[in-house]
């Protein structure tokens, strides 16, 4: 790789109205999205994200300025276009606006079929995204007889069939119930931990923060920060004109500074390593062990509090009729549980267990932490 | 509240009846069988049930229609559905009793009254035609529910391809199919919303309130086709929607099918024109 971003803006303009002197939805955008690192876009409603998000794969054409995909500035020809969105797929906010053939599997082939690829790869692409976003039995369904969590599935399941190497996500958890967010989120990780670059829009700060390891805040079409979270929410005033709030546990956080005269460094982002870092050092955690799985496994869902992650765990688990303990955000959950005291199992696909194990080790920077084993 | 906008509302979009009807064609018996095949079928017995003048080949038909649409959908036609039917026969009983009424001045009566500036003239052959024109009706729709309760639009879409329509045309009618469904949707959210702010309590409000809804769906259908537009750039779309999982061709069989049901049906009207005389067996003349 010869180049520092995948997909890098200078200097956007853009404007939904031809004549001059139009309001501007972008003025003077500048920032790169760095491969394989995990990005939000924040910004209030309005702030032009979608915007930005359409310039990124050549659907809008900048007034001025440019957009360029692995160091090299788009060409808006029609054919170079359609081999950048094989490359850069975005799932809308609205699924209803994405899906439009009339079963789940024809929806999902659309893309692929589009790509003119040999049926048995489409086949293949089928099957696998419609398994990865847990619709497989919905395969031959309408899609108007989905729910609209669903249909937001179905819409992933379309963009992953495509095999991108970026995957945009235009407010992935927008209408969804909180554990369909947290099924969404995982399958998220899941891409990032494959090699998938993942950006996502939002104005959820709590997800931002949680999940972002960089960010970039949009503000009425200017681009008022990018970089790490904490350093933007920090900046209370900025925060505020930007139509943003501070997320939970970074308040949480902060106000222990003045309760207990906790530094703020290091910054916890989640639950878990909110307590790390307030837990006594003689606390009485219990251990976590990771097991990665394969078709053939032994599973023993006796004693330990049982946490299921990734694709082919999950499908493991659902073959042979084994329900887990934590089923969507396992490795946070299951942190918590060991935290709690009890001795907790993660059953997880084979290529994501040493990931695992380096996002449980990211807990000792906060504090006392479980023994994993 | 006692007012009309404060009733609980039985139907107002349609959106139920179309998604059960949806539903109904995809849970269907003949959902395999190839939609181009049924399509000539069809056509081939209404053809036949009105080039013959025989209420015996219109019967038959019908007989055919209802067999089909108990086997496609399996006994279980949705209570909603069911009322559709009974309204349009309702229609069709009016209607010929309409025909019936106006029969030829120069034939025999068999009924006749005055009634205001109306004069009512019953014969023999208008109350024939009548009953004619009635069975007919009735056998159509039921050949064509059968079509419709097996057969879902995509599907029809594909036979229309398979038969050399433009693939515009056929286009249009996935995504006519498509985005109803999306605007049948909206149409329910701003009747409810309308509704529940007493948006039809009284004739002159519900006007209002219905040409307010009409012009929100227009507008509502206008940011859709952009919105759709931009999706469909962003996933690839190069001017066609592709097939995946095409439904079955109709090979030889389904067109002998088709034509030995035609030749039969012809055959049955031509020897069974004026079999049944119900002027002779309601009035005895």
């Amino acid at each position: 790789m010869d180049f520092e971003y995948i997909i890098e803006a200078r200097d956007l303009t853009y404007s939904y109205e031809k004549k001059d002197g139009a309001p501007m939805s972008l003025k003077g955008v500048s920032l790169g999205i760095k491969p394989g690192i995990r990005t939000v876009i924040l910004g209030a409603n309005g702030a032009g994200k979608s915007t930005l998000f359409y310039h990124f794969n050549g659907v809008f054409k900048p007034k001025s300025g440019e957009v360029l995909y692995r160091g090299i500035p788009l060409c808006y020809d029609k054919e170079i276009l359609y081999q950048l969105r094989e490359d850069i797929a975005v799932v809308v906010q609205n699924p209803d606006e994405q899906i439009f053939s009339s079963t789940v599997e024809e929806d999902v082939a659309f893309g692929p079929m589009n790509r003119n690829l040999p049926p048995d790869v489409v086949e293949s692409r089928i099957r696998d995204s419609l398994f990865k976003v847990g619709m497989e039995e919905f395969r031959n369904r309408p899609t108007t007889q989905l729910s609209y969590g669903q249909k937001k599935r179905v819409a992933i399941a379309g963009a992953l069939a495509m095999e991108p190497k970026v995957l945009i996500l235009d407010e992935p958890t927008a209408g969804l119930d909180p554990q369909m967010s947290q099924e969404v989120m995982e399958l998220v990780d899941q891409m990032c931990m494959t090699g998938t670059t993942v950006i996502i829009s939002t104005h959820d700060v709590d997800l931002a923060y949680a999940w972002a390891d960089e960010i970039h805040v949009l503000r009425l079409g200017h681009l008022v920060y990018s970089g790490k979270p904490e350093e933007f929410f920090e900046d209370r005033d900025s925060v505020a004109l930007s139509g943003l709030s501070l997320p939970h546990t970074f308040s949480i956080n902060h106000s222990l500074e003045a309760i207990r005269g906790l530094p703020d460094a290091p910054y916890p982002r989640t639950n878990s390593q909110l307590l790390a870092k307030l837990a006594p050092s003689d606390s009485d955690f219990g251990r976590i062990r990771i097991v990665p799985v394969s078709q053939d496994s032994q599973i023993d869902t006796d004693g330990d509090v049982v946490g299921v992650y990734g694709f082919e765990a999950k499908k493991l688990f659902r073959d042979r009729g084994i329900s887990a303990d934590i089923n969507f955000n396992a490795i946070e959950g299951c942190c918590l549980s060991a935290m709690q005291g009890h001795d907790t199992t993660i059953y997880c696909d084979q290529e994501l267990a040493a990931t695992i194990r380096y996002r449980i080790g990211i807990l000792t920077m906060f504090g006392h932490v479980p023994e994993v084993v | 509240m006692t007012g009309k906008g404060a009733k609980p509302r039985e139907k107002a979009s349609g959106t139920s009846e179309h998604i059960q009807m949806d539903a109904l064609a995809y849970s269907s018996r003949m959902l395999h069988w190839p939609p181009l095949g049924k399509l000539l079928l069809v056509i081939s017995v209404l053809v036949v049930n009105i080039m013959t003048d025989s209420v015996i080949t219109a019967f038959a038909v019908m007989a055919l229609g209802l067999i089909l649409m108990a086997y496609s959908t399996n006994m279980r036609i949705p209570f909603i559905l069911g009322v559709f039917i009974a309204e349009a026969i309702l229609i069709l009983i009016i209607a010929c009793g309409i025909i019936s009424i106006n029969g030829d001045t120069s034939q025999p009566c068999i009924w006749s009254a005055d009634f205001l500036w109306m004069d009512f003239y019953m014969t023999s052959d208008s109350f024939n035609e009548a009953w004619l024109v009635m069975i007919r009706a009735i056998a159509g729709i039921t050949m064509m529910m059968a079509f419709a309760t097996s057969t879902p639009i995509p599907h029809l879409a594909q036979a229309l391809r398979q038969i050399r329509i433009p693939d515009e045309i056929c286009e249009i009618v996935v995504l006519i199919y498509r985005y109803a469904f999306l605007l049948l949707e909206r149409l329910d959210t701003m009747w409810s919303a309308a509704s529940s702010r007493l948006g039809f309590s009284g004739f002159r409000r519900t006007m209002r309130t219905t040409a307010s809804i009409a012009v929100g769906i227009f507008t509502s259908s206008m940011n859709l086709a952009d919105k759709a537009q931009v999706s469909l750039e962003c996933r690839g779309y190069r001017g066609y929607f592709p097939i995946w999982n095409r439904p079955k061709k109709a090979g030889v069989g389904w067109v002998a099918i088709a034509v030995v049901t035609f030749v039969l049906l012809y055959i049955l009207g031509t020897h069974t024109e004026g079999v049944i005389d119900f002027a002779g067996i309601v009035f005895g003349v």
